[in-house]
């Protein structure tokens, strides 16, 4: 189990990316989004929500997702979050390094003697 | 997914950032809170775990909030420039499309906000300005006496305190180059600590050096010593000759200090002694100045002065001055004691400015009104397109603005310009010239005034065209739009009459100036003033009392030497030249008419001592008797010379030669030999002439201290002017040469303040002639426009071309008839206070009221003949297919 700094480490670098893969699914308000991410990763990276929101504003400032006012669900106001298509191009040049990057660690983990 | 309307519509005014963030995150909060429910928690659990989950609500909820509104204010901000460049680029363009208008409203603007900066400006340093003294406001004079009334007045006035003295000099000053004559200010030793005015360098006198006998020290001015020493640091010290006496530089004044006047050059103190009660009591002249006392005010000081004065009459130990005696006096803040007659020419030439500033802006109005016009349709398009209302006003407003500001720089730059022009023509004797910078008062007033006119009339196009029936008549270009023009036509020709009337008054001010200055310079001095020359040449009074016969010598070969120049044809000495300043006059005895010189004696306008060449050099010819020649000498029986008035006023029925008369003291009779005709003395305006002439050799104990050298020459008399100065130093240089100059010379100099004057007025004229007629060309340009389809209709249906043109004249002469009439009423009653300034024509000038009309319907005619062109080849095709 990570220390909660290193969890926030972790969420700094990778909150985004967790956002923008959610988005990926069409617009959403705050709170699905951390719903999705909570199903998504089975609730393993458990994020202080409050965190969301200026995560969301740092991806807003950089056009990589766009807001508007709409209803939700049980029709009250709700900000839905969109993901633009420099959005989606950031999320994809972010996923293969991740990936790359994830797969490098497991090989090196996965090597003998194997850790896991 | 729609947003209420009214959240939507709140949020394109100001969306309230704080009570988003607060809906966006409650509703989460919430939304958790009803799933941990359904998950079976009880409400309190529910909503613990939901606050917990989320973490710092009061901290994120902060930083939400500054972060959306930095960035509210930052997208604002960008929407708002980028409008605004995009109006800017729109309303370049849209003025670059229309050259004639932007060049003719943005020049209207530059004149006037330039001409009004430059007056202003001077009117501000002169008149308006605080003088550069301690407490200027509580400085008074209050008015000339002789020293022992100031000495008086000094120990007895309490609400008048720290009371100076001062009396302007001119004396023959020696530094060590040739000699110069320069002007001083004798003055008393607390006269700099009142004005709270120290020395830049050195010190000020000291009490002691006011007293008789110990006085030979001088301040120099920071002019003199830059000229003089090269700015020496050193010179305080050193020594300079006045009048042949040596005086010690004490100090050296800040470059900033012209008090009495600006060509004041040093300061010496004044000293009488005590014992001399001729020079104590029986010499006015003494200009006082004091402090107001504090909490004093004028009124107290002016009956303080009017109580204590006139009980000086009985210390005067020489005469009985009277029962009048000290009753008119007055207390005069110091300020307007100096700027005293410059004040009446600087406020009428600023009236005159703010009348072209007026015209400048009546004229722009009309000018954005004609091209409303021209615009309308355009813009009736532009709004029906749904530009808004507020949008395109804002537009329009941009547009305006970048013509106000090419108006405003032109007119910065053309006012720092006229500023700079108008010093340097300025005549001498305008107090206080050096002073004299751009006031920001007055840029700002012009600017605030022609700019506002800008941009107030460039809304009217936007307004109409933004006004429910304006944009629909115009786009449908139905009948109705027929009477929207007519009404704006009625403005427009008001605006344009009302222009011409306040051109006219200026025309026909300036007019009556330029009549009077040619009245003045048509006058004949009565001798000739080309090929004459003429120089001052000064000796110091230590010289003349020490070697008198040596200055008599000196003179005489001045006079032999300049004689034989080659070029010079003849050459004279006169104690005071014509024109050049006041020619003194004098009492005379009459022998068998006015011989008791204890009794009042008749006078005689101006009297010359001159050597006998005078009349032959300056072409004054004897119409009866002789000139005076080299036989009235010293011992010789005493002569004398006057004009025919004085002939005519003694010796009406007889002949004046051999007649005589005398000095108004006991003295011997001088003999008439001569009459010449009156000449001009004083100034071209003299109405008094009576002149009469004395022999120098004859008269030399009334020298006053110099004489002028007149030199009549066969080729160009300003090629002898040099030469003339180096005579009379290659023979002393220690006498000074000044004011070498030209009869011609002279005489325009005499007459320079009218001439100043009268050509400032006489541009402003000229540039309100012009306004007026760009003015007359808009309206017009905006009546054929506005009625081209009528033109066209006519011309369909028969009308010739000719009279087309007419109907267009017709209504521009009609115009301008209107404001001439106005105009002319308004001169009438305005040029009144021209009189001052007026000589040999009078304000209701018949020539001037009738030639200015006349003028104005010509112009009126010329400004609107390109428009009547127009209006000619209005296409009867078109406008029918328009119908």
């Amino acid at each position: 189990m990570p220390t909660e700094r290193e969890t926030g480490d972790l969420l700094q670098g990778t909150l985004g990316i967790l956002i923008l893969k959610s988005l990926m699914l069409g617009a959403a308000h705050g709170y699905a989004i951390s719903r999705w991410i909570e199903d998504a990763t089975d609730d393993v990276l458990r994020i202080e929500e409050g965190s969301l929101y200026p995560a969301l504003r740092r991806l807003e400032d950089r056009a990589w997702v766009t807001s508007e006012w709409g209803l939700s669900e049980n029709n009250r106001r709700a900000r839905f979050y969109t993901i633009t298509a420099a959005g989606r191009k950031h999320l994809r040049s972010e996923a293969s390094v991740w990936l790359r990057y994830s797969q490098a660690v497991t090989r090196v983990l996965r090597a003998e003697p194997s850790v896991a | 997914m729609s947003t209420p309307l009214w959240r939507r519509y709140l949020g394109f005014i100001r969306s309230d950032v704080r009570a988003d963030v607060d809906d966006e995150l409650s509703l989460h909060l919430e939304l958790r809170v009803e799933r941990n429910i359904a998950l079976g928690m009880s409400p309190e659990d529910a909503r613990r775990e939901a606050v917990q989950r989320f973490g710092d609500v009061g901290g994120v909820r902060d930083a939400l909030v500054d972060h959306d509104r930095r960035k509210q204010v930052t997208r604002q901000r960008a929407e708002y420039v980028a409008d605004f460049v995009q109006d800017l680029k729109f309303g370049v363009r849209a003025l670059r499309r229309s050259p004639a208008f932007t060049i003719a409203a943005a020049l209207t603007l530059a004149l006037g906000i330039g001409a009004n900066t430059a007056i202003f400006s001077v009117v501000n340093a002169v008149v308006l300005q605080a003088l550069p003294y301690r407490e200027p406001d509580r400085l008074v004079t209050i008015g000339t006496g002789s020293f022992g009334e100031y000495l008086a007045l000094r120990d007895r006035l309490h609400s008048i305190v720290d009371l100076a003295a001062w009396t302007p000099v001119t004396h023959p000053v020696d530094i060590g180059g040739d000699a110069m004559r320069l002007h001083g200010a004798a003055i008393t030793s607390n006269l700099l600590p009142l004005l709270g005015i120290s020395p830049a360098i050195g010190r000020d006198f000291l009490p002691a050096e006011g007293k008789f006998g110990n006085a030979n020290v001088v301040l120099i001015s920071h002019a003199l010593w830059q000229r003089e020493f090269a700015g020496a640091r050193d010179v305080v010290g050193r020594s300079i000759s006045i009048e042949g006496s040596r005086f010690a530089i004490v100090g050296i004044m800040p470059s900033s200090f012209h008090y009495p006047s600006d060509d004041v050059e040093f300061w010496q103190p004044y000293v009488v002694s005590p014992s001399n009660l001729g020079l104590m009591w029986g010499v006015n002249g003494k200009r006082m100045v004091g402090r107001l006392a504090p909490k004093a005010t004028l009124t107290q000081g002016r009956t303080e002065l009017r109580n204590v004065w006139p009980s000086l009459r009985r210390a005067n130990p020489l005469w009985d001055p009277g029962p009048e005696y000290g009753t008119s006096v007055s207390v005069t803040p110091l300020q307007s004691q100096i700027v005293g007659s410059a004040r009446a020419l600087l406020w009428m030439l600023f009236g005159v400015t703010l009348l072209v500033l007026l015209i400048a802006c009546v004229n722009v109005a009309n000018l954005l009104l004609a091209r409303a016009v021209a615009r309308e349709r355009e813009l009736a398009v532009r709004a029906a397109l749904g530009g808004g209302r507020g949008r395109l006003l804002r537009q329009l407003l941009t547009e305006s603005l970048v013509l106000a500001a090419l108006g405003a720089i032109l007119g910065v730059a053309l006012g720092w310009l006229a500023m700079r022009g108008l010093v340097a023509v300025m005549p001498a004797g305008i107090p206080r010239a050096d002073e004299i910078s751009m006031s920001m008062r007055a840029l700002a007033f012009a600017l605030a005034t022609s700019v506002g006119t800008g941009l107030l009339f460039g809304l009217v196009p936007a307004l109409r065209a933004t006004s429910a029936n304006g944009s629909q008549s115009s786009v449908g270009g139905s009948g109705r739009r027929a009477t929207a023009g007519a009404s704006q036509l009625r403005i427009s020709g008001a605006l344009v009459a009302g222009e011409v009337a306040l051109a006219v008054m200026l025309a026909t001010a300036s007019l009556l100036l330029v009549r009077s200055f040619a009245a003045l310079r048509a006058i004949a001095p009565g001798f000739e003033t080309t090929h004459v020359v003429a120089a001052r040449v000064s000796v110091p009074d230590a010289r003349f009392a020490a070697d008198t016969r040596g200055v008599l010598a000196f003179y005489q070969s001045v006079l032999d030497r300049t004689q034989a120049l080659p070029g010079v044809r003849g050459a004279a000495l006169v104690d005071h030249l014509p024109l050049a300043g006041p020619v003194w006059g004098i009492a005379a005895r009459v022998q068998g008419q006015f011989e008791d010189f204890t009794r009042t004696l008749p006078f005689i306008d101006h009297m010359q001592i001159v050597t006998p060449g005078y009349f032959a050099t300056i072409g004054i010819h004897v119409v009866r008797g002789r000139a005076f020649d080299d036989g009235d000498r010293a011992g010789a029986p005493w002569v004398a010379i006057v004009s025919q008035s004085v002939a005519r006023r003694f010796w009406p029925n007889g002949d004046a030669i051999g007649q005589r008369i005398g000095f108004p003291y006991d003295s011997p009779w001088m003999t008439i030999v001569g009459i010449v005709p009156d000449t001009k003395q004083d100034s071209l305006r003299d109405t008094t002439s009576a002149s009469m002439y004395v022999p120098w050799s004859q008269a030399s104990r009334r020298f006053t201290g110099e004489l002028w050298l007149v030199a009549r020459t066969t080729g160009d008399p300003a090629a002898i002017g040099a030469t003339l100065r180096r005579v009379v130093h290659d023979i002393d240089r220690a006498m000074p040469v000044s004011d070498v100059r030209t009869m011609d010379a002279v005489i325009s100099d005499s007459v320079i303040k009218s001439r100043f004057t009268t050509l400032l007025v006489a541009a402003f004229a000229l540039l309100a002639l012009a306004l007026g007629a760009v003015g007359i060309y808009g309206v017009m340009s905006y009546l054929v426009g506005e009625r081209r389809r009528e033109m066209g209709i006519r011309i369909a249906l028969g009308a010739s071309r000719a009279s087309v043109m007419r109907l267009v004249l017709r209504r521009a002469v009609w115009l301008a008839s209107i404001g001439a009439a106005i105009g002319i009423a308004g001169a009438i009653v305005a040029t009144r206070s021209l009189r001052q300034w007026l000589y040999g024509v009078s304000p209701m000038d018949p020539v001037t009221l009738l030639i200015v009309p006349i003028l104005f319907l010509a112009v009126a005619g010329l400004a609107s003949s390109a428009p009547a062109m127009r209006a000619t080849r209005a296409d009867p095709a078109s406008a029918l297919r328009e119908e």
